[in-house]
């Protein structure tokens, strides 16, 4: 199969945040803050919703503009939207309209676009579906076909906006290893918000705790991957962060749950 | 499949028991001829209208009427619901205006068109101009209006501007408003076409009907109703058929193209 289209050419992108703050009127959702994002490194960001996990992903894409501070891309301060960097949003925005490969094309104007937007769709295994309405696909698939989507415009920094927020446990789990395997292939810069600590724990190299409109925690996940939900070091993890996120005391270690309970 | 055959046909059903109803009433007298001719008498007077070569240059003039009327006054409406839908300062300008004078009934207007145009072609055209203009308008501005935001904004992250954005997603979003503004408009059509030709015409269907009620022929008058019924019924099958062609996609019509 030809994929000469993802060769990791163009490396991660790095992102630097400065002192970036966002009013929406009176409201302050992000107030001052600094940020930096190694090239190829996977971040998550979790936080209550309302939190303002969502606004600097926006701000990312360029969806917004920042109030105070800047975001800066690469070496470019930037925030303006950029080819190299593409999201990923909760629900999967197909149009309804096009096909299948009409809808991963959308945007590109190359002589081999619907070369590359095949190669891309084969890239998350549904390169048989390419003549259909997405109308007639699960809700895994449509985001399966919004990351193609996101993949064949080769983006040096992929934003993942709860992408996967809607599915079900299972598909949501597969999800996760498709992008986590072309992360690990392609070795774009990820940052991904969610409000699943253990998809956070799962997927990211770094967890990231927005609260307040800034960032209060910065725990590195140092887990091999690929990461199994179950095993001790990853569930102490995802219950310290969770913990944090709930404003709770640190559970007690990480020991199995003591026999007290007698019938 | 058997069954498929029999269930096509139940529909007819009724009507096919009205005609044999109507057919037995004028048969045994219940019905004067005055008052309405037997089924075959109408089918008679259809047969030599045809014949004749009237019958279809009628209908043809008709036809053109209700399709120029429709060019103008839809082409018209989708100009100005696009302008509107799509640009603030039009709507700003123009929609109070449209919707004040959308509650004039448009044949509240004869009078005024009679002054205005005479009784001649321009008449005709712009009774059913105005008719059809209201329908497609509104439906083109909330077509446009009712565009999934999120696909907006997904286009322009994809780096979608200007016309790209229009023709890839706003369009194709409005467009399933617009049909059924169409579909509205394609009934209106008829209505304010009949009404116009009734007033006065030198030919088309309603001249027809007219002229043969002058002279008691009630199998013609009958035979220039059920044309009406089945020009309409072709119009609502013509929008149907767009609907099915442009909304392919819509899971409403993919059942019905498997």
């Amino acid at each position: 199969m030809q994929r000469d289209w993802i060769a990791p050419s163009a490396a991660g992108l790095g992102v630097r945040l400065q002192a970036l703050g966002k009013r929406f009127g009176e409201r302050t959702v992000l107030d001052a803050v600094n940020l930096d994002v190694a090239p190829g490194e996977f971040v998550a960001i979790v936080g209550r919703s309302g939190c303002g996990k969502s606004t600097l992903l926006r701000l990312l894409a360029g969806l917004e503009t920042p109030s105070s501070g800047a975001v800066h891309l690469g070496d470019a301060a930037s925030a303006a939207q950029r080819d190299d960097v593409r999201m990923m949003f909760q629900e999967a925005r197909l149009l309804p309209w096009r096909t299948v490969l009409q809808n991963v094309q959308l945007g590109l104007d190359s002589r081999d676009a619907a070369a590359r937007a095949r190669d891309a769709l084969a890239h998350v295994g549904l390169a048989d579906r390419a003549g259909e309405w997405p109308a007639v696909l699960s809700g895994g698939q449509r985001q399966r076909v919004a990351l193609a989507r996101a993949l064949v415009h080769r983006p040096r920094l992929l934003l993942l906006d709860e992408p996967l927020g809607a599915l079900d446990a299972l598909t949501r789990i597969e999800m996760q290893r498709l992008i986590e395997s072309v992360w690990r292939e392609l070795r774009f810069t990820a940052v991904l918000v969610t409000h699943d600590v253990a998809e956070a724990v799962a997927l990211a190299d770094r967890v990231l705790l927005v609260e307040d409109g800034n960032v209060t925690l910065d725990e590195p996940v140092a887990l091999a991957r690929p990461r199994a939900h179950g095993s001790a070091a990853f569930a102490e993890l995802e219950g310290r962060v969770l913990a944090r996120v709930l404003k709770e005391p640190p559970p007690e270690a990480a020991e199995a749950p003591k026999p007290r309970l007698v019938a | 499949m058997k069954g498929a055959h029999i269930r096509s046909l139940v529909p007819w059903l009724v009507p096919i028991a009205v005609v044999a109803g109507w057919e037995l009433a004028s048969r045994i007298g219940w019905l004067s001829s005055r008052i309405l001719p037997e089924p075959f008498a109408v089918a008679a007077a259809f047969w030599n209208l045809l014949k004749s070569g009237e019958l279809l240059n009628d209908v043809a003039i008709s036809t053109g009427r209700a399709l120029a009327g429709l060019a103008i006054g839809g082409g018209l409406g989708l100009a100005l619901g696009l302008l509107t839908g799509t640009f603030k300062t039009a709507e700003t300008l123009l929609d109070t205006t449209l919707q004040m004078v959308r509650n004039v009934p448009p044949l509240a207007l004869i009078p005024l068109v009679i002054l205005w145009f005479g009784i001649d072609e321009s008449a005709k055209l712009f009774l059913v101009a105005i008719g059809v203009f209201f329908p497609i308008y509104l439906n083109t501005y909330h077509g446009i209006r009712a565009v999934d935001a999120g696909l907006i904004e997904m286009a322009r992250s994809y780096g979608l501007k200007g016309w790209a954005l229009y023709r890839e997603v706003i369009l194709p979003g409005a467009l399933p408003s617009i049909l059924v503004g169409l579909r509205f408009s394609l009934g209106l059509m008829w209505v304010l076409l009949i009404v116009a030709e009734t007033i006065s015409a030198q030919s088309g269907i309603g001249y027809m009907t007219m002229n043969a009620r002058e002279f008691l022929q009630t199998d013609v008058v009958l035979v220039g109703v059920l044309l009406y019924a089945l020009l309409g019924k072709l119009a609502d099958l013509v929008a149907r058929g767009l609907e099915r062609r442009f909304l392919r996609w819509n899971p409403t019509y993919l059942g019905a193209a498997a």
